[in-house]
């Protein structure tokens, strides 16, 4: 064997080596739906639903203010897309210029009759995000208490509005429950921690420490509640912040809450993260409307006097403990703390899930069983076994030894596009098996391209090797062309495709990409190294 | 082995004007019986994706006639659903079910509609007659975890939530095994493991009914046009890269041929796949995207013959009809063993491969073989007429690989 011959066998096996790598635990393949079975939902948010709710809360506030101004005459409707103010003598006209100039995300104009108030298009843009970000929120929660395993959850749209939930081995029984699920608004409490658990932030280590604490019987009025462990505690304890598997929750800690809902979520209308300017360090700030502005004045009454803690409980699941120093009347909260952007980010994000501002619309919705997949499997991959069989009798007979390295290459095309797809955990679709055939089906044209060239150049009189040299050189960019366009259509389906046809174009691409390098290059080296072992032969097998 | 033991002379491009006018016939005759002029009453099929509604497959347990179906469907305002026999294992009947969205519906009506279907589907089930406990089949396990909770017959200590936890995997066994059944025929198929208070609950409180739904799909009619738009375009990019591609690679005129090549398979395809009565699915608009790419990948390897043979001496004084013709001759075993190979597989994905196979590999065993024709006879002409409307002396021979 010449250096050169042990130098593509050592590259060969290399890369058959790592595809094996990335295959070779097949648990790792991952079956869509279409095959498993499970349940699909596309949802749209209805952004615009969120504009007519800030609107809404726009004229209260801003009806509030030209009242504390003295100018209760106003009126203040929506009007389509804007707010519409009247009412307003010439002269008071300055102060409510001015009133209005204090809502810096409006535009505003003013007329004969009055003014108007218009959303500004970034305003516009960042209220849609936000509704979308919501939306996923709840939805994530929700799939979460589901407990399905291996849970998909996507956004896409111009603004994300569009939110894809895939469960897979969710039975179609089951999709109506679901779907009630993740279209509810999530569940936010503002409670009080019970007077009777002296743990404070702390909480009982485990739900057994604390029934035990409290001699197996719960106090009445009250109830246990676990606290998530969230990244931040992770990072405060020096660990290391692993990316945890979706469904999989632990908790750090489980307090005694009091059954009483003091502020529900709902009556949140807004919470961000805000900066503080004098100590640089991230807070969250939140407003409630009228009715939660009156609920949380008396709540931080209580808690201040006696010096308890606010509970934080979205779904059932503790978010945060609170402690306030003094009641706060009016409606608008600072919650300071060390809290990374991340962090106040997502905290925010959480206070704003109990109120959906915009509803949810089902674009699609698919359930499908197991038992039907397993139909699809079966006899989808007995088609393309049997397709693939009738390519190796055929290329055995008719071009009999050079056949046989047509089969080894397709062999290792068939282990490279394994690998490639394994390597991006592709998910396989009924579609995708039919591609994985097909690929096949269209890697050995290469090969028969090549066979048919090197036959003619035998014909015209060339020698073994020259006709080998010849068939290779003048294929190659048929090849590359005909592959290339073959990608073209491929990259396509993957662009536009969702879904089982999204698996299909995964399997051609990586299948063009594969054969692309079989063909030429295995093929190659296997006719080299024949003709490395019977040098100076006078006849080829094709 | 070989296909033809010296190199044919055929003279191709005699019979062009024929060729190419038989096919474009054939298209327009397929055009003229389709008639998707007539928009939703064409003889199109168009799957749920593209036009809104829902798409059902149900499977029945015992002898249930597909008129029966039909004609409770139409009792209960369903008069337009199509429903369709599938194959099944036996003692079982599959039906498919499928219900256009109506105009101006919303999704709210859709899930509406779709809880109509299941119950009138339901109350085809003469067991639920006589006995009015719920249905173990097609009942959601919510109802069962609610029992459960409610009655705690294993005696789990704790509050709601823990208990709930408790009943959690045996609910999620019930289920599976559920599926893996659909429809479970006896209450001894329960899992085995289920404690017997459990499986003795179950007994009494419910009766198993002899339908199961394996498919449910419902697609909102507002999703369905931009479904439409989608698919198109992404047909329209491809063609556009690949006609950029080849442009780039060989000359204006091949890149012309190949395309109208292209579109005639694409037409020819998606004719004689009305024509059978097919449906349009996403999947198989896939499979026509894939057709886009094999069709022009077996023009090129003519194309790549008519390039290397036009630099030869012995093709300088040539006619353009004699070098397209004889490069055709050349490379026509090729093309046929090429196309060969790929239809090998394409007629076993057809003829094995399922029903949802079977719809997605029929553009490609049509494909398949007009794309070869389409090679020979529509795309070498396209490229003999064009050199001779537009000769430009060396047009064939400026461009070098």
């Amino acid at each position: 064997m010449t250096k050169r011959s042990i130098w593509r066998l050592a590259v060969t096996l290399f890369i058959c080596g790592v595809c094996a790598f990335f295959f070779i635990p097949l648990s790792k393949v991952r079956l869509g739906l279409d095959l498993k079975g499970g349940v699909h939902f596309e949802l749209e948010v209805q952004s615009h639903e969120a504009l007519e709710a800030d609107l809404r809360d726009t004229a209260d506030r801003l009806q509030d203010r030209l009242k504390e101004k003295g100018l209760d005459v106003a009126s203040v409707r929506v009007d389509a897309l804007s707010l519409r103010i009247e009412g307003v003598s010439a002269e008071q006209k300055p102060i409510l210029e001015k009133v209005m100039g204090t809502f810096g995300n409006f535009d505003t104009s003013f007329d004969a009759q009055g003014a108007r108030m218009v959303q500004k298009a970034s305003y516009q843009k960042f209220l849609k995000e936000d509704a979308g970000k919501r939306a996923l929120l709840i939805i994530e929660t929700r799939v979460n208490q589901f407990g399905v395993a291996e849970p998909e959850i996507t956004q896409s749209g111009a603004d994300g509005s569009r939110i894809v939930v895939e469960l897979p081995g969710v039975s179609e029984a089951e999709r109506e429950r679901i779907k009630n699920l993740l279209s509810t608004p999530g569940r936010l409490e503002q409670r009080l921690k019970s007077k009777l658990d002296p743990t404070s932030y702390k909480g009982f280590p485990t739900r057994e420490a604390a029934l035990a604490f409290f001699n197996g019987t719960i106090p009445p009025n009250t109830e246990l509640l676990p606290e998530p462990e969230t990244e931040r505690d992770l990072r405060r304890a020096g660990k290391d912040v692993v990316t945890k598997e979706k469904g999989e929750e632990k908790f750090k800690s489980w307090h005694l809450v009091e059954t009483k809902v003091y502020v529900d979520g709902g009556d949140i209308s807004d919470a961000h993260r805000a900066v503080n300017q004098t100590t640089d360090a991230n807070e969250i700030n939140f407003t409630l409307n009228r009715k939660g502005a009156d609920d949380f004045a008396t709540l931080t009454g209580i808690a201040s006097d006696e010096g308890r803690l606010i509970s934080i409980v979205l779904d059932r699941k503790i978010v945060s403990n609170l402690s306030c120093k003094e009641k706060i009347p009016g409606g608008s909260v600072r919650v300071s703390g060390s809290f990374s952007k991340e962090d106040a980010d997502d905290f925010a994000l959480k206070l704003k899930s109990g109120a959906m501002r915009a509803s949810m619309k089902f674009l699609e919705e698919k359930s499908m069983g197991p038992s039907l997949g397993a139909d699809s499997i079966r006899s989808g991959i007995f088609a393309a076994f049997l397709g693939f069989g009738v390519i190796i009798v055929f290329m055995l007979f008719y071009y009999r030894w050079s056949g046989l390295n047509a089969i080894a290459a397709l062999t290792v095309n068939l282990i490279v596009m394994l690998g490639l797809m394994g390597s991006f955990n592709a998910v396989i679709t009924l579609p995708g098996i039919a591609g994985f055939a097909l690929t096949l089906g269209m890697a050995v044209d290469a090969n028969i391209l090549i066979f048919e060239r090197i036959r003619e150049e035998l014909k015209a009189g060339k020698s073994v090797p020259g006709a080998i040299q010849a068939g290779f050189d003048r294929v190659f960019w048929t090849i590359v062309d005909s592959h290339v366009t073959q990608l073209f259509a491929a990259m396509l389906l993957f662009i536009f495709g969702t879904g089982p046809v999204k698996g299909f174009a995964v399997t051609l691409t990586v299948g063009v990409v594969a054969s692309l390098f079989t063909s030429i290059y295995i093929s190659r080296f296997i006719y080299d190294w024949i003709l490395e072992r019977h040098p100076g032969t006078k006849t080829l097998s094709v | 082995m070989k296909i033809f033991e010296n190199l044919p002379h055929i003279d191709f491009m005699k019979y062009k004007a024929l060729a190419l006018s038989i096919s474009w016939g054939l298209i327009v005759v397929c055009i003229l019986a389709a008639q998707p002029w007539k928009g939703a009453n064409s003889n199109v099929k168009l799957g749920m994706q593209f036009t809104g509604g829902i798409d059902m497959q149900v499977r029945f347990k015992g002898d249930v006639p597909q008129d029966a179906v039909r004609a409770a469907l139409g009792r209960g305002g369903f008069s337009d659903a199509a429903v369709v026999a599938y194959g099944s294992k036996t003692g079982f009947r599959d039906y498919s079910i499928k219900v256009k969205a109506r105009k101006g519906q919303d999704e709210k009506d859709s899930t509406a509609q779709i809880n109509k279907i299941r119950e009138i589907l339901r109350g085809m089930d003469a067991s639920a007659n006589n006995d009015s406990r719920p249905d173990l089949n097609t009942e959601s396990v919510g109802a069962l975890a609610d029992q459960w909770v409610k009655t705690n017959p294993l005696n789990v200590v704790g509050d709601e939530t823990a208990i709930r936890l408790a009943y959690d995997p045996m609910l999620k066994k019930i289920a599976d095994t559920r599926e893996k059944f659909a429809p479970m025929t006896s209450f001894d198929q329960l899992p085995k493991d289920l404690p017997q208070v459990l499986s003795g609950q179950i007994k009494s409180t419910y009766r198993l009914g002899n339908l199961s739904f394996l498919k449910n799909e419902s697609f909102s009619p507002s999703i369905s046009g931009e479904w439409t738009t989608k698919t198109l375009s992404a047909v329209g990019y491809a063609l556009i890269a690949i006609l950029v591609y080849v442009m780039f690679r060989f000359t204006a005129s091949f890149a012309i041929g190949g395309i109208v090549a292209l579109i005639h398979d694409i037409l020819m395809a998606v004719g004689i796949f009305t024509l059978f009565g097919f449906e349009y699915s996403v999947p198989v608009v896939a499979s026509f995207l894939i057709l886009i790419g094999y069709s022009m990948a077996d023009t090129i390897v003519v194309f790549d013959r008519i390039r290397e043979n036009s630099h030869k001496p012995e093709y300088r004084r040539a006619t353009i009809t004699q070098l397209v013709n004889d490069s055709i001759n050349q490379t026509l075993s090729r093309t046929i063993l090429t196309s060969m190979s790929v239809l090998f597989v394409a007629v076993c994905l057809f003829g094995w491969g399922g029903p949802a196979l079977r719809d997605l590999s029929f553009p490609l065993v049509i494909g398949v073989i007009t794309g070869t024709y389409s090679s020979i006879y529509i795309a070498s002409p396209v490229v003999v007429y064009l050199e001779k409307w537009f000769p430009r002396h060396d047009s064939l021979k400026q461009k070098h690989t």
